[in-house]
């Protein structure tokens, strides 16, 4: 069943003296009830706005987003999202920041401590629930912003590039460790990455974009079995795919010098 | 899985070593303690030296030896009569009266900064009066504090007030309006309502740049509580130095200035390390 769809979605930006930048043209993406969906595109394509939209966080220019066939308007935290950098509070503990939202929200206090030491253990945490976020390494404080968003009980997860500043790795761990809490917590996921490897990866079906304005090229299901390995011949089949698409994608909007003047 | 992030996460821990034992902190305080005594020492023995020596007259400008003996034998009194006053308690009504006013003025900016920031309009109306009132130092302030307030505690902490209250307003406005958008997303997608944004992201984000404003702007408050001692009010650390210029009396101007410093470093002390234990999430500049 459709969870989210988001219905030709066009955003223009309103700059200064009049300059305007058209981020999102005609983009449509939708995620069924507990799939993982990866958006797969180049810096600048509309990643991120699009996510926002999604969230509730920005509005459309035209076209609107859709959840359980009724229209989003604001944020909630149905539809959580991780930012591309993170945005921890730092005046908070790891303890504080998970619970930032269900303290909003005036969940009792027995039953918030109770669901955020499940998150933490969850996500290997629970020695650090009294750090704070200067004290904790990437992967740390990638893992907390993670266990903030899932402690809500999202129904969709959006997730804005979330191990792109990780190394390879700490990546690696980070990527099996969202596809365990994917299938533990069944929330369905939207996830926006540059990394061909990691949408094929995680996903379930990669929408890929390109950008000027940010469009959506293809749509492609991965029907690779789970758990799914870098190094499979039947994974480097739709690497060489995608690769072959985003070369095309690039090469289309690349003007050499010469021809350009 | 969970089992090898966790020794990934412990490895980690160790060398980021959070907060060090109680040991060490002590002994660092004490370190610190030496530190800033030290140059002090040195340079009150070649003061002690000089006037031993015969270089430096001891009735005009006497050494600490001279002047701290005269604070015991009179008793940490000063003044004759019914002036005089303990030592204690000018130190006590300067200390309050700057306290009292930063308080004051440091919650008033910040409560006036966060609804202007709010209300567009209002800001438009007021931010040009603050901008014109904010170079008026503290010091200009103490003729109309003393005609609208007497001489007496109210006009030397609405001096304190006035010196920090409109700085910090604008202060406040801009820390409010350079706040990190993505913060306030991320309140916003974790189902907090906008007056809970103001309340537990916007205000704790800007406390540590109004707070270290407050402490820049300490320094001119304190001197602007001294001048009114001097010029009006009747007690404090000013008013033993006047008192002092008055009898002639070098001992007690020279006590009443070591006492000023001493004060203000304390109060300056005490600031910083207010920031650095409750607002410690951003770095003391
Ligand atoms: N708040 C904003 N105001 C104006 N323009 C914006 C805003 N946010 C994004 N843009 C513009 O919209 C375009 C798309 O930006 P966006 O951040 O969505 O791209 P992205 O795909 O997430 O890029 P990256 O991979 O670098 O994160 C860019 O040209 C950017 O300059
Ligand atoms: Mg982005």
């Amino acid at each position: 069943m459709t969870l989210l769809k988001a219905v030709q979605i066009t955003k223009v930006w309103e700059g200064a003296r009049g300059l305007s930048v058209k981020a999102l043209d005609n983009v449509s993406v939708e995620a069924d009830n507990g799939a993982f969906v990866a958006i797969l595109g180049p810096s600048g394509c509309g990643k991120s706005t699009l996510l926002e939209i999604i969230a509730g966080l920005e509005a459309p220019t035209t076209g609107d987003v859709r959840m359980d066939g009724r229209t989003v308007t604001e944020a909630s935290p149905e539809r959580c999202m991780v930012f591309q950098d993170l945005c921890l509070f730092p005046w908070l503990s790891v303890f504080d920041n998970v619970a930032f939202g269900l303290r909003r929200r005036g969940i009792a206090r027995a039953e918030l401590k109770e669901r955020v030491d499940e998150v933490l253990d969850r996500v290997g945490l629970s020695r650090f629930a009294g750090h704070f976020p200067h004290q904790l390494s990437g992967g740390m404080k990638q893992r907390v912003a993670i266990a903030r968003a899932l402690v809500q009980k999202p129904r969709l997860l959006l997730m804005d590039e979330p191990f792109a500043a990780l190394d390879f790795q700490t990546r690696v761990l980070m990527q099996h460790f969202l596809l365990e809490v994917w299938e533990s917590f069944g929330t369905t996921i939207m996830f926006v990455t540059h990394h061909i490897d990691e949408a094929i990866l995680l996903a379930d079906t990669v929408y890929v974009m390109s950008a000027g304005p940010g469009r959506i090229v293809d749509c492609v299901d991965i029907e690779l079995p789970r758990p799914r390995s870098y190094t499979t011949d039947a994974f480097n089949q739709y690497r060489v795919a995608l690769t072959e698409q985003m070369e095309r994608e690039v090469m289309r909007t690349y003007q050499p010098l010469a021809a350009a003047e | 899985m969970s089992r090898r992030l966790d020794a990934l996460a412990s490895m980690r821990t160790v060398l980021a070593a959070p907060r060090d034992g109680v040991a060490s902190t002590a002994s660092r305080m004490l370190r610190s303690i030496v530190r800033v005594l030290f140059p002090w020492l040195v340079v009150v023995l070649v003061w002690e030296a000089a006037a031993r020596a015969g270089y430096v007259n001891v009735t005009l400008f006497p050494p600490p030896s001279h002047f701290i003996r005269y604070v015991i034998e009179n008793d940490f009194r000063f003044g004759i009569g019914p002036q005089g006053v303990t030592m204690w308690a000018s130190i006590l009504s300067s200390l309050l009266r700057v306290l009292v006013g930063l308080a004051l003025g440091f919650v008033a900016a910040l409560a006036t900064g966060l609804l202007l920031s709010t209300w567009p309009a209002g800001r438009n109306f007021i931010m040009p009066l603050l901008q014109g009132l904010a170079p008026i130092a503290p010091i200009a302030w103490i003729p109309l504090g003393i005609v609208l307030f007497g001489v007496g505690n109210k006009t030397a902490i609405f001096i304190v007030f006035v010196g920090v209250f409109f700085v910090l307003t604008i202060a406040t406005t801009v820390a409010v309006s350079s706040v990190d958008q993505k913060l306030i997303k991320s309140a916003r997608t974790l189902g907090a309502s906008g007056p809970q944004i103001w309340t537990t992201v916007v205000l704790p984000a800007v406390l540590p740049q109004v707070f270290t404003l407050l402490r820049i702007n300490f320094f001119g408050a304190w001197m602007a509580v001294l001048a009114a001692e001097m010029v009006g009010l009747k007690n404090g650390l000013g008013a033993i130095i006047i008192m002092g210029r008055e009898m002639f009396d070098t001992d007690l101007i020279l006590v009443g200035m070591c006492l000023i410093g001493a004060c203000g470093y304390a109060v300056d002390s005490l600031l910083l390390a207010i920031q650095r234990s409750v607002l410690w999430w951003k770095e003391p500049t």
